[in-house]
């Protein structure tokens, strides 16, 4: 037949443009992505919003905290120079910091410069109410041997203002400076912990550099241990590592073993080495999966591949179709086999596609991917298995061996035995039972920490570092806009109100906002109106042998300084904190964030923003957690509203009465591994009802299979088992995943493939028009 | 994932230590000259043991502020008691009244409620820690961050520190200390020019604390 010999070369042609577009797609390297924010959904809508959820990001996927601990605190000092000059030599990073340089000169002109703007309200009121009581404190601090050194002398701050706003810095944490080798150092546990910290050239999605990272600090950790000191570290790029490490690990594990498992069972089953070809589509399928994904994201994600390589036990399942007559139907051809096959292939292509299609409409990234790079590699596979390899398997004459026909025989036999003894109507009543007991005991959990499979260790070691130097950054954190910056600085100073409030009663240690950096410019307007009442109150400096013209020169010289704007304001070391605070013009207006440190309740936080004009409160991960919530429901639409699609698909071949049933099963099937969910004690998270959704689609398949019958029940069970067999195969290896969301994704599809082969029999027949 | 937020503020402590530093500097530095414990040949360990001998000392002090732009220096007066394993009592009796309390808890200042332990002092965990090791007569804080150079006899001592670190570069160009059998006056010189010269009198080891002294310690 002239088709026979025509589809192989097209086929051929189209693989050879595939073969060519994902070469020129890796023309730069693997075009993947290992961002975990990539496969959340992206609930902010707004440019700002996102914006300022990167600024606070950055640091996270750029900086590394590592605290060298010692019982000697010498030591510990010498080993995190050790170490800092290692890392400075690595080349991995930008900038490696143990000790501390400070450029006194620029501190000391931005403290000069800041005297009104930067005195803070409470030193602003006592000097603008209470003047005498200014004067005696600066007194007293002229004489005092133990307030401490002035960054500037005392003749060009007379007043002592720059004092007053080096002391009233907010601090945080109980890390301090070492007087010798200017080491930030922290005590905790019986031992001194130096502070190094590090800036990676690149981000924490780098395919690379996270590894690097992840490396070097194995080494330095056995570096430190040799002199006895022990690393505690902390960063988002040891998530990344680890994630990375993890996804590399589960594909070879999950790929490998659904692979090795999948040949290892066309070996023995068809008895032939040419039967390993029918691997080819699965080859094929992948390809346009990963290239369809490159074409339309740009790029794909390594948590694609962790849960796409499961594709490879569904997409054996078409040669497996036409390959398993080979036990009613001798001799066996490639081409008369998959001509009698064709219809069901095609048919279980369309309900597949639809099932895995149905996971793109989710708001998850991820799980659109997976939908596209599923989809995409179904039908890689199928035109594979119609059109190329019938042709390479031309001339092999297969005999299969007997002894799985005997166990599908021995199989069906036992199905009739038992509907001999318990009809179907009081199986189903059992059933029934099974499920509400089952669906009595399923508890919901939905959590974004499920996308992430982070050991313990890296957690407890977070923790460490946190209960050490007592930083505790929260992720949320307060977007303030407003017109202009006057009233940004008053929004910002209301609900710094609210936050203070929140610090006293011990919910919130702590929080930085740019009104603590700079004063209002009607504030800076009241201090130098106060000044000029000052001259009533100095005769106690004057009497100490101050000047009188010193004193009159400093107050026209405060007077003189120029209202300091937020821009003026973040010149200078000591604005570093707040840089990143401020998001500058926007739309009109302009915008700053607020962040905070070591939050108890997370809800306190929304009844802040209340009535608040500008104000708003950014939580990302409580956002997350509820678009999850939400998505279950949208998931449970989307189910039925495939499985509806798939009954109007097969309405021509079945009739209304057959696509019914054909339909029920599947849904049945999922019922029953809720059911198994609850009763094993899993909770029912987003993910597994994705991968129930998925069960109905591939578990369509197997009824058609059995309906349609061709060459006798035992054979069509014996199709059935197979499929499922290799599509577990795969999918059931999810289930050892160590990231949650994988591993429940994997599960629910295993127990729903169980359940969909057992309940496959009761697709009933069709009566072929053949 | 908010274990992850750690390194996030990190950057900000760097300022702040840097300031807190400065403003809780002179404790330790002054409380070390005071006792001044460290030696080489008459030499550092005798004069170390020397100092560290007497259990209580009581004496007057004279504090003199050399400021560059004034011609006269600020003067105060007032007497301090050194308790060996207790602290230091610094009372500022002119020409204002003032009284300070040094101990393991850190700086505390009197006010019509009583001793105040200062704030900032209360994170002060390594001056607290620099002073406890004065004490004790452990030698090692000072020399760490300081070069020592002492001339002289036991009666007649000379002893010169001079800064190590970068940072303290910035701050004291040298610190001068020189003594008998106890401290009797130190000097200050600060990088920017300002200097301060501590004179002890009347010193005795002979008394011990007196009861509201010990009051004192005790709160």
């Amino acid at each position: 037949m002239p088709s026979e010999r025509l589809l192989p070369r097209l086929f051929l042609t189209l693989l050879v443009a595939v073969l060519a577009l994902a070469g020129w797609q890796w023309r730069d390297g693997a075009p993947l992505s290992a961002n975990l924010m990539e496969l959340v959904p992206g609930s902010t809508p707004d440019a700002l919003e996102l914006q300022a959820e990167q600024r606070m990001q950055e640091p996270l996927n750029r900086e590394m905290l590592v605290l060298v601990g010692h019982a000697d605190r010498q030591q510990a000092v010498a080993v995190a120079q050790q170490l800092g000059e290692r890392w400075q030599a690595s080349g991995l990073f930008e900038k490696v910091q143990w000790n501390l340089q400070a450029d006194l000169p620029a501190l000391r002109e931005q403290l000069l410069r800041g005297r009104l703007s930067m005195l803070s309200s409470k030193d602003r009121e006592q000097l603008i109410q209470q003047p005498e009581a200014f004067i005696q404190q600066r007194v007293q601090s002229l004489f005092d041997p133990f307030t401490g050194f002035s960054l500037v002398p005392s003749q060009d701050d007379w007043l002592g203002l720059t004092g007053r706003i080096q002391n009233s810095q907010p601090q945080h944490g109980a890390v301090q400076m070492d007087i010798g080798s200017g080491a930030l150092i922290a005590d905790a546990d019986g031992k001194s912990w130096v502070l190094l910290r590090a800036r990676t050239t690149g981000n924490a999605f780098d395919m690379k550099l996270p590894l690097q990272v992840a490396d070097l600090l194995k080494a330095s950790r056995e570096q430190a241990g040799a002199h006895g000191a022990q690393l505690l570290a902390a960063s988002g790029l040891l998530y990344a590592a680890n994630g990375q490490q993890q996804a590399t690990r589960e594909m070879t594990w999950v790929g490998g073993g659904a692979t090795l498992g999948i040949l290892l069972l066309l070996l023995l089953a068809f008895r032939r080495w040419r039967v390993l070809l029918a691997f080819v589509p699965v080859l094929v399928g992948m390809l346009f999966g990963a290239v369809a994904c490159v074409a339309l994201f740009g790029h794909m994600h390594v948590m694609t591949l962790v849960l796409g390589s499961s594709l490879i036990g569904v997409a054996v399942d078409y040669p497996l179709h036409y390959l398993s007559k080979s036990w009613s139907l001798q001799p066996w051809r490639s081409w008369p086999a998959l001509r009698l096959t064709l219809p069901g292939l095609s048919l279980s292509l369309a309900t597949s596609a639809i099932g895995y299609l149905a996971l793109a409409w989710t708001p998850f990234p991820a799980l659109t991917q997976i939908a596209v790079f599923s989809a995409a590699g179904l039908v890689g596979a199928y035109l594979c298995a119609v059109c190329l390899l019938p042709a390479l398997l031309k001339g092999v004459e297969l005999r299969p061996a007997q002894w799985p026909l005997r166990v599908a025989q021995s199989l069906w036999q036992l199905r009739t035995a038992l509907l001999k003894r318990v009809p179907s109507s009081v199986l189903l009543v059992w059933v029934l039972l099974f499920c509400a007991a089952g669906l009595w005991q399923l508890n919901t959990k939905n959590d974004i920490r499920q996308w992430i499979g982070a050991p313990p260790q890296l957690l407890q070691e977070a923790q460490a570092v946190a209960r050490i130097t007592g930083f505790q950054p929260t992720s949320q954190f307060f977007l303030v806009r407003a017109d202009n910056q006057q009233q940004l600085l008053e929004r910002q100073a209301a609900l710094g109100k609210r936050l203070d409030q929140l610090v006293q009663m011990d919910k919130l240690q702590g929080y930085l906002a740019l009104n603590q950096l700079v004063n209002l410019p009607a504030e800076q307007q009241q201090l130098r109106e106060a000044l000029n009442n000052l001259a009533l109150h100095w005769q106690p400096l004057l009497d100490l042998g101050l000047p009188l013209s010193a004193l009159q020169a400093e107050v026209a010289q405060l007077q003189a300084l120029p209202t300091a704007d937020i821009d003026a304001a973040l010149q200078g070391p000591l604005a570093e904190p707040w840089r990143t605070l401020w998001l500058g013009p926007v739309d009109g207006g302009v915008a700053a964030m607020v962040s905070l440190q070591g939050l108890n309740n997370p809800a306190l936080l929304r009844v802040q923003a209340l009535n608040l004009p500008g104000v708003q409160l950014v939580d990302r991960l409580g956002d997350l957690n509820r678009v999850f919530a939400d998505t279950q429901i949208s998931a449970a639409e989307l189910k039925l509203l495939s499985c509806v699609l798939i009954v109007l698909l097969l309405i021509a071949p079945f009739g209304v009465g057959g696509a019914l049933r054909i339909v029920a099963l599947p849904l049945l099937a999922a019922l029953c591994s809720l059911a198994s969910l609850g009763w094993l004690g899993q909770p029912l998270t987003l993910f597994s009802l994705f991968g129930l959704l998925l069960v109905t689609a591939i578990s369509v398949d197997y009824a058609i299979l059995m309906r349609e019958q061709i060459g006798g029940p035992a054979v069509s069970l014996l199709g059935t088992l197979l499929a499922a067999l290799t599509t577990w195969l795969s999918f059931g290896l999810l289930a050892v995943s160590s990231t949650p969301a994988v591993s429940n994704f994997g599960l629910s599809v295993s127990l729903g493939l169980a359940f969909s082969f057992m309940l496959a029999p009761w697709a009933g027949r069709q009566k072929h028009a053949l | 994932m908010p274990a992850m937020d750690v390194n996030d503020k990190a950057g900000r402590l760097t300022l702040r230590s840097a300031l807190r530093f400065f403003a809780g500097k002179p404790a330790p530095t002054l409380i070390a000259l005071l006792l001044s414990f460290s030696a080489h040949a008459f030499d550092l360990q005798q004069l170390s043991d020397q100092l560290a001998k007497p259990s209580v000392i009581h004496g007057n002090f004279t504090q003199e502020k050399h400021l560059r732009a004034l011609p006269q220096p600020l003067v105060s007066k007032g007497t301090f008691v050194l308790a060996k394993d207790q602290g230091l009592l610094w009372l500022l009796k002119s020409p204002l009244q003032q009284d300070y309390r040094i101990t393991a808890q850190g700086i505390a200042r009197r006010d019509a409620n009583g001793w105040q332990l200062l704030p900032n002092k209360s994170a002060g965990a390594e001056q607290n820690r620099l002073f406890l090791a004065v004490l004790q007569g452990d030698s090692s804080g000072l020399q760490r961050d300081f070069d020592l150079q002492l001339q002289g006899e036991a009666q007649q001592w000379k002893l010169t520190l001079t800064p190590r670190s970068l940072l303290l570069k910035q701050v004291f160009t040298q610190i001068n200390i020189d003594g008998g059998a106890l401290v009797r006056t130190i000097e200050l010189l600060e990088t920017q020019g300002d200097s301060t010269l501590l004179r002890m009198q009347d010193n005795t080891a002979d008394q011990p604390l007196s009861n509201a002294e010990q009051h004192d310690f005790a709160q």
